[in-house]
């Protein structure tokens, strides 16, 4: 395809992305360094940095940031574990294999938001699992700002294993069976199996499974939203905690939370960065 | 190896029971009376059935036969399905197609008409609106522009890959604030219009990724061949290639479905008062009373079944998509 063929077809593509993602993205930027308030639009006074000034001086948004990586950090490696279990699990079932994998995608398919409720019904008085812990431990189960964010995570759990799931579910069916067969012959063990011929073979699904799982985790909105939004301050990650400064609080600081954006791009780049250039690396050894 | 196959199903039950248990829990609060959700000790069997919660949820007529709208529902959802499994096996099914939609519509409004509805049924059709306006703007534009990154081998076809990448990370509050500040200034405010803009916008990055990856798998020769035959290229595009795309295009539409069906965040800056179903369930469940419980577990419920469904049905698209579709990128 030559570069003028090239330019149509991508045209309407690239224009929405630069007109509705780079464009927003510089005024964020801009906005970021003035002193815009919700109720009046109207002016938005230069202040330079001060903003991002107030921010890094804010407590609140060392706490957020603290939690989104901890966040993070104990979901997607949970996730990965768990969705890897399962796909292993399916993989050796013939019978009802559609059953279960329907089974098994539903909390994917679920809102967010809906999730997050259903995960409040089984914990709240007179929920299952809240009755549950009361048989068990003889003391009432009530969410509170100490448990809270145990529960934010199992929902996240709950809603993400199945993407993980369902994508190295999908790269095992691309397994060529000899390989297994073989090393079997050869007397190998289920587990050594696993570590030198199964785990190599998924080694590229696993790194796509873990970057966008990062991504999504970094920018977890909804459910601590629903769970922690005006309740349980301390359970806060970055965009709730931007949603709280920009547009929940009695006067809606859109500087401040511009600024709170911006940063939190920072954050999610300086732990990109390096896969970006090694993907960039080999699209361009692909084109050669 | 029996030993071996009841473990291994003995696991997968567990599996399933936890992925379908919060489910099923909100399902029984959803047709139990309220002074059994309120009990201390959870009532599991034997419980008395109603449908008040739903009711409540999707009328403001609180004498609505709900029987009736039970059967309206699964005849809807017979003749649907029905006509969707016959296109199935059609080789030409675009007017059963077409008729499936057209049954979905006569439905809603029948229903609309019909009956008293609540504000809850305006998110849904608002839901449904925004929903399809998105998949098919998105995958439209995203059609294009995957075919043109699997095609072309310059290195300008990296950058844009790179950058839709490095877009795909950005948090929702990138855009959601300059969005906000814009439609306000435009009066776009409270609009479907905006909330697709966005979603598209978000969703494009994602789109060409998983589309051009489908492209890829699309051999050359078949374009070419019909280029000899003095088809333009984008003749040959939309006759030769198109039609060969069938499963990349029902997998990306999946995930744009869920990402649409689902987005709350967007809707509740940018939409007032004009919500979609998420931010509508928000709002109803903000109470903790017995009574607002079953009427947001019904909520939950009304809201996961449509998507359930359609998901299910084309359950292997999704499994090829992650396979095929987003992996090999």
């Amino acid at each position: 395809m030559n570069r003028r063929a090239f330019t149509g077809f991508v045209l309407p593509s690239v224009s929405v992305m630069t007109f509705l993602m780079v464009i927003p993205l510089v005024t964020t930027v801009w906005l970021s360094t003035t002193d815009l308030f919700l109720r009046d639009l109207s002016s938005a006074p230069f202040v330079g940095l001060k903003n991002y000034r107030e921010v890094l001086s804010d407590p609140n948004f060392w706490s957020a940031t603290r939690f989104t990586l901890f966040f993070v950090g104990v979901t997607v490696p949970l996730e990965m574990v768990l969705g890897l279990i399962f796909a292993l699990l399916l993989d050796r079932v013939g019978r009802f294999r559609s059953v279960y994998l329907a089974a098994m995608l539903l909390p994917f398919i679920v809102t967010p938001v809906v999730g997050t409720l259903l995960f409040r019904n089984l914990f709240s008085r007179g929920g299952l699992v809240s009755w549950l812990i009361e048989l068990v431990t003889g003391n009432l189960f009530v969410v509170d700002a100490s448990n809270v964010r145990f529960l934010i995570m199992l929902h996240a759990v709950w809603h993400v294993t199945p993407f993980a799931f369902v994508a190295i579910f999908a790269g095992l069916q691309t397994l060529p069976q000899e390989r297994i067969e073989a090393a079997s012959m050869d007397g190998a063990r289920f587990f050594d199996t696993f570590l030198h011929v199964t785990l190599p073979h998924l080694k590229s699904v696993l790194f796509f499974v873990a970057i966008i799982s990062i991504m999504d985790s970094y920018r977890v909105f909804d459910s601590v939203f629903v769970f922690a939004g005006n309740r349980f301050d301390n359970s806060h990650t970055l965009s709730v905690y931007n949603s709280v400064e920009a547009l929940d609080a009695k006067i809606g600081r859109l500087g401040k939370g511009h600024a709170i954006a911006i940063l939190t791009i920072v954050g999610i780049f300086a732990a990109l960065i390096p896969f970006l250039v090694r993907s960039y690396k080999e699209q361009i050894a692909d084109r050669t | 190896m029996v030993a071996g196959r009841v473990t291994l199903h003995s696991a997968l039950a567990i599996v399933v029971v936890w992925s379908v248990l919060p489910l099923l829990w909100t399902f029984q609060t959803s047709i139990k009376f309220t002074r059994d959700v309120a009990a201390r000790e959870p009532v599991l069997w034997g419980y008395d059935t109603t449908a008040a919660a739903y009711r409540a949820y999707w009328f403001d007529d609180q004498s609505t036969n709900m029987w009736q709208v039970l059967m309206v529902v699964v005849l809807s959802t017979l003749i649907v399905g029905g006509l969707l499994m016959v296109a199935r096996r059609m080789r030409r099914p675009a007017y059963l197609n077409t008729l499936a939609i057209a049954a979905i519509v006569a439905t809603l409004v029948y229903v609309d008409m019909r009956w008293e509805t609540s504000d809850q049924f305006e998110f849904f059709i608002n839901s449904i609106i925004v929903t399809a306006a998105t998949i098919c703007v998105s995958i439209s534009i995203g059609l294009l522009g995957g075919y043109g990154l699997a095609r072309y081998s310059g290195k300008s076809g990296a950058v844009i890959l790179i950058s839709a990448l490095a877009f795909r990370a950005l948090p929702r509050f990138a855009f959601v604030l300059p969005f906000f500040i814009i439609a306000k200034s435009l009066g776009l405010l409270d609009s479907r219009a905006i909330i697709v803009l966005a979603l598209v916008a978000v969703n494009q990055p994602f789109t060409i990724w998983m589309l051009r990856t489908f492209f890829l798998e699309v051999p050359k020769e078949l374009e070419e061949a019909a280029m000899m035959d003095g088809a333009t290229r984008l003749q040959a595009f939309v006759r030769v290639v198109i039609p060969t795309m069938k499963p990349g295009i029902i997998a990306t539409s999946l995930f744009t479905l869920l990402l649409a069906y689902n987005e709350f965040l967007f809707v509740r800056v940018l939409a007032p008062t004009n919500w979609t179903l998420p931010v509508g369930i928000v709002a109803l469940a903000g109470g903790e009373s017995s009574k607002g419980i079953t009427e947001a577990a019904a909520a939950a419920i009304s809201i996961t079944l449509p998507i359930v469904i359609v998901i299910i049905m084309f359950q292997k698209h999704l499994v090829k998509g992650l396979g095929s579709g987003a992996v090999k990128g």
